[in-house]
């Protein structure tokens, strides 16, 4: 097993972050992006929930089970400290229109640009912040 | 291999780590959830009871930063436990949202994915740097190339064999035995913490839109079960 060669890995593929509320989470992703809600995992259905004293639910962009989750820990406070942003890229120009558009309606403050100044270009970017503070980066890549 | 000296309070002890194995048994879930059976508030998380059918705005993640503290020590971590590819690491800037802070930023790439980590050391005013709190983020996942079962079991035996600590897996996120661990998703994955604590889900063979399709057709809900 160990003669094959050392295995990368290939992408990102899942991020999973805490919250402190999950319906009000779970309503600002899915009225900004459309995303999918594909699964719940609670201490009352899921024993490594229940002894991790979590709650996840599961949200899909439309092709795999799961891209982001929504984390609440039932004990523990999160905070902003561990992570600065993460970056969703959109299907493409009409869907970036759409997306600042809906930012807008909500009343969500934006920063354009890159969230990093060092970051490489891209066609158009900005971010805002999801109701626990968490950055979102919003990319139309070409 | 994790060597900062402040833990994470999410992090799993090693002594609890011991018992992950068993949540592989079906008894032992069904021990844990002895409870909530008793007083009738367990409920059915399976994959099946959720669609997924409609596509959303997003294409893919495509960038995460995380907050590092030593940008030598976790950039020779995922050159070596993932595979990642070292693209550049530039001078201090400005922290984007915290006035007087700065960061200095080391960006990663994977195979298929330019740049997609970016670890970052957080300066404070004082010029000193900050400790991650790993209460951000509960794990975030790399796809193992291959991305099949047997893929990511070949990588976590070589993890084990090069000294690196599993801290949970190889499992598949299903009842299935004898990998399932009676979660959802399908994928087969296991877990090491970085040097820093942050928790890395290295993954394969995720179900997707198209096992729903073939397996469930239109079917909805319970008419799945």
């Amino acid at each position: 097993m160990n003669t094959r060669t050392r295995i990368p890995v290939t992408n990102l593929q899942h991020h999973v972050f805490y919250v402190t509320d999950l319906e009000r989470s779970k309503a600002f992703y899915t009225e900004l992006f459309d995303l999918q809600f594909s699964a719940l995992n609670h201490p009352d259905s899921s024993a490594a929930m229940r002894l991790s004293q979590q709650e996840m639910h599961f949200f899909s962009f439309g092709f795999h089970h799961h891209d982001i989750c929504l984390v609440k820990h039932h004990k523990l406070r999160m905070d902003n400290n561990s992570m600065l942003h993460f970056s969703l890229v959109l299907r493409d120009k009409a869907a970036f229109n759409e997306v600042r558009s809906r930012a807008l309606r909500m009343g969500l403050p934006m920063r354009k640009g890159r969230m990093l100044a060092s970051a490489k270009p891209v066609a158009r970017a900005f971010s805002v912040q999801d109701p626990d503070s968490h950055w979102i980066e919003i990319i139309e890549e070409h | 291999m994790t060597t900062a000296a402040f833990v994470p309070p999410n992090v799993i002890p090693p002594f609890k780590q011991k018992f992950g194995p068993l949540l592989k048994r079906k008894w032992f879930r069904e021990l844990v959830l002895l409870w909530p059976t008793l007083t009738r508030r367990r409920f059915s998380n399976k994959t099946e009871d959720y669609g997924v059918f409609k596509p959303s705005l997003v294409s893919h993640i495509g960038q995460l930063s995380i907050y590092v503290q030593d940008i030598g020590r976790s950039r020779a971590w995922y050159e070596q436990v993932a595979g990642l590819s070292h693209s550049r690491t530039c001078e201090r800037e400005p922290h984007p949202s915290k006035e007087g802070w700065t960061v200095r930023c080391c960006y990663m790439s994977a195979k298929a994915h330019d740049e997609c980590l970016v670890l970052i050391e957080q300066h404070d005013p004082a010029g000193k740097v900050a400790v991650p709190s790993g209460m951000s983020f509960f794990h975030f996942a790399l796809e193992v190339e291959g991305n099949r079962l047997e893929d990511v079991l070949v990588f976590a035996e070589q993890q084990r064999a090069t000294g690196f600590a599993i801290n949970y897996g190889p499992v598949r996120h299903n009842s299935e035995p004898p990998l399932g661990d009676g979660e959802t998703g399908g994928n087969v994955a296991c877990y090491l913490y970085d040097p820093d604590w942050n928790n890395v889900e290295f993954c394969g063979a995720m179900d997707t839109i198209e096992n729903y399709r073939a397996r469930y057709g239109d079917k909805k809900g319970s008419e799945r079960a």
